[in-house]
């Protein structure tokens, strides 16, 4: 009986030495997310690999092997990520980069613009009494010289 | 009148006048914004209603008053708590909630369903009563999609670095909008031109689909052909089934190039000229090209803003364009940026990272970059613990095969 305890308390011992191992060598990686900008922050990992597919198909990697944070300029979407150290890669994460539809009617004495404000591609439809008469495409910072008339609807653009 | 005196005593001209202007300005102005511009679900067995949040925007920071409201095939779906809502000009953003109900019997009405959420700056009415000109709204939109039944894909197609001389990659984004997964998926691009010769074709990787997941596939094609429109006619092959569509895309519309980015004789605190070396890869000359650079604080705040002068450059031709940076105030320190060569409507941009030293100032371009060599790929978690469970089987199998030969030996004793 007593063989039987010291063959579990090794195993425990030595599940322990793992976990700790595990822990020590983890590639600790936090990520921040303001706006658009992403801000990857690890003391340990060498490479960050990012892709829009929880398959990780077609991802990118970011080099972390001269400096301890990046950051990047993300399009809006659902990011997913994991970080390597070259012995652990780590757990797979997830970021989400919120889209944010936001339009401006700059109005002059003799024009008016209509601006983009937001971080997508927008769609703005102009009504009149109810009826569609007009149709714009902007990027973001893009504007377009409007009539000052009308009610102008902004909407995400693309699937 | 002594109160008017007062004023006139009390006031500079100039603070009237600014007043004057800002107030002749500020009607002008009609803004309005909203985050997330999409919310997603996919349907779920199960699934009854959810609750999201989203924003508001005060982008001007004005009073303002909006009004919500609701439209769209599901917006009998939809519960907003609010219609109604004031601004201050203190308040830069507000959030709401909205709820959605799944409606009965859903699950039998594959695809896509969607609503609108729409907020609308309610204009300020004139002295007359009444307002003339244009109006914003703002939508937050609802996508739902139900799955179908089998297995169904969803495809997009997206060209990079499509150059003459180059290769270009082709992408496509696959979303499983079916119920069951798909074992492999791949695809067959024909390349055509505006003519409809066929020029080439594109087989691309093959990869598997969990149901509602997405993954993207890829396609190399060396470009051979002058810049111009060419046509991908794409045939989607999954499982023995296909989906096909077109889309148009153009080889060589990327113009303009950054080739370098250089620092003479940097000093901290002093204006720093940028000289940016840009390539003209069009066959015709790009009228009033200016570069924007665009520095951020480590709170990702615009620190500054730098444009140099416009230039013309002329067919297959280089330039440098100009910028100057005032670097009064600007500590020493890790700075991200973003250069921006405009063109048209067009823009060529660059990530860089900006190392800012008493006396250097080193800008190294950032972004994605492939594995660095010699970084061999870490072992993942599920592979340490499969190890560590076939380890504690063979301990234990061999501590019970030796337990029961020592109980045995002691049993013929």
């Amino acid at each position: 009986m007593k063989k039987h305890l010291i063959v579990v308390l090794l195993q425990g011992l030595f599940l322990f030495l793992i976990a700790g191992l595990i822990y020590y060598f983890y590639p600790t990686t936090n990520a921040s997310v303001d706006g658009n900008w992403v801000n990857f922050n690890s003391i340990n990992a060498k490479v960050i690999m990012i892709s829009e597919n929880p398959d990780f198909s077609n991802s990118r990697y970011l080099d972390l092997t001269q400096r301890k944070n990046i950051s990047l300029n993300l399009n809006p979407g659902t990011y997913y990520w994991k970080s390597d150290n070259g012995i652990i890669e780590g757990l797979q994460n997830e970021l989400v980069v919120v889209s944010e539809v936001g339009m401006k009617i700059d109005k002059t004495s003799n024009q008016s613009d209509l601006v983009n404000l937001g971080n997508v591609k927008i769609n703005v439809t102009k009504t009149k009494e109810g009826a569609i008469v007009g149709q714009v495409i902007l990027s973001p910072e893009q504007y377009e010289q409007i009539e000052d008339s009308g009610n102008y609807v902004g909407r995400q653009d693309g699937k | 009148m002594v109160n008017s005196i007062l004023i006139n005593k009390k006031i500079p001209k100039i603070y009237l006048i600014s007043l004057f202007l800002i107030l002749l300005i500020l009607p002008g102005i009609l803004s309005l914004g909203i985050t997330p511009g999409r919310t997603t679900f996919n349907y779920e067995t199960g699934m009854t209603e959810k609750e999201v949040d989203f924003s508001v925007i005060n982008n001007e920071h004005k009073n303002m008053q909006v009004m919500l409201m609701i439209q769209g095939e599901l917006n009998s779906s939809i519960t907003l708590y609010e219609s109604m809502v004031e601004f201050s000009p203190s308040e830069e953003s507000k959030q709401f909630k909205y709820k959605f109900k799944v409606p009965v019997g859903m699950d039998k009405m594959p695809g896509l369903h969607t609503a609108e959420i729409i907020a609308l700056e309610v204009p300020k009415a004139g002295s007359s009563g009444t307002y003339v000109g244009a109006t914003v709204a703002v939508v937050s939109q609802v996508y739902f999609y139900v799955p179908y039944p089998g297995k169904y894909v969803d495809a997009d197609l997206n060209v990079l670095d499509a150059e003459t001389n180059g290769t270009a990659t082709f992408i496509l984004p696959l979303i499983n909008r079916g119920k069951v997964g798909i074992g492999e998926a791949r695809a067959i691009i024909d390349l055509y031109t505006s003519l409809n010769e066929k020029i080439g074709s594109i087989n691309t990787d093959y990869l598997p689909i969990e149901p509602g997941a997405r993954t993207e596939l890829t396609g190399k094609w060396d470009v051979n052909y002058p810049s111009g429109n060419y046509l991908a006619k794409v045939t989607v092959l999954y499982d023995g089934e296909s989906r096909s569509f077109e889309k148009q895309f153009a080889v060589g519309s990327q113009a303009l190039n950054i080739e370098s980015i250089l620092v003479n004789n940097f000093r901290l605190g002093e204006i720093a000229k940028l000289q940016i070396l840009v390539d003209n890869k069009w066959n015709q000359e790009l009228k009033n090209v200016f570069a924007n650079l665009l520095v951020y604080n480590n709170e990702n705040q615009v620190m500054a803003d730098i444009k140099s002068a416009a230039e013309n450059i002329p067919a297959l031709e280089r330039k440098e364009l100009i910028a100057y940076w005032d670097t009064i105030g600007v500590q020493t320190g890790e700075y991200n940026g973003k250069l921006m060569v405009r063109y048209g409507e067009k823009s060529a941009d660059k990530n860089l990272l900006l190392k800012v030293s008493e006396d250097n100032l080193d800008i190294v371009g950032v972004g994605y970059a492939i594995r660095p060599q010699g970084n061999s790929k870490g072992t993942s978690l599920s592979t340490i613990l499969i190890i560590i469970i076939v380890l504690m089987i063979i301990i234990n199998l061999s501590w019970f095969v030796f337990f029961r030969r020592m109980m045995a030996k002691k049993k013929g004793k």
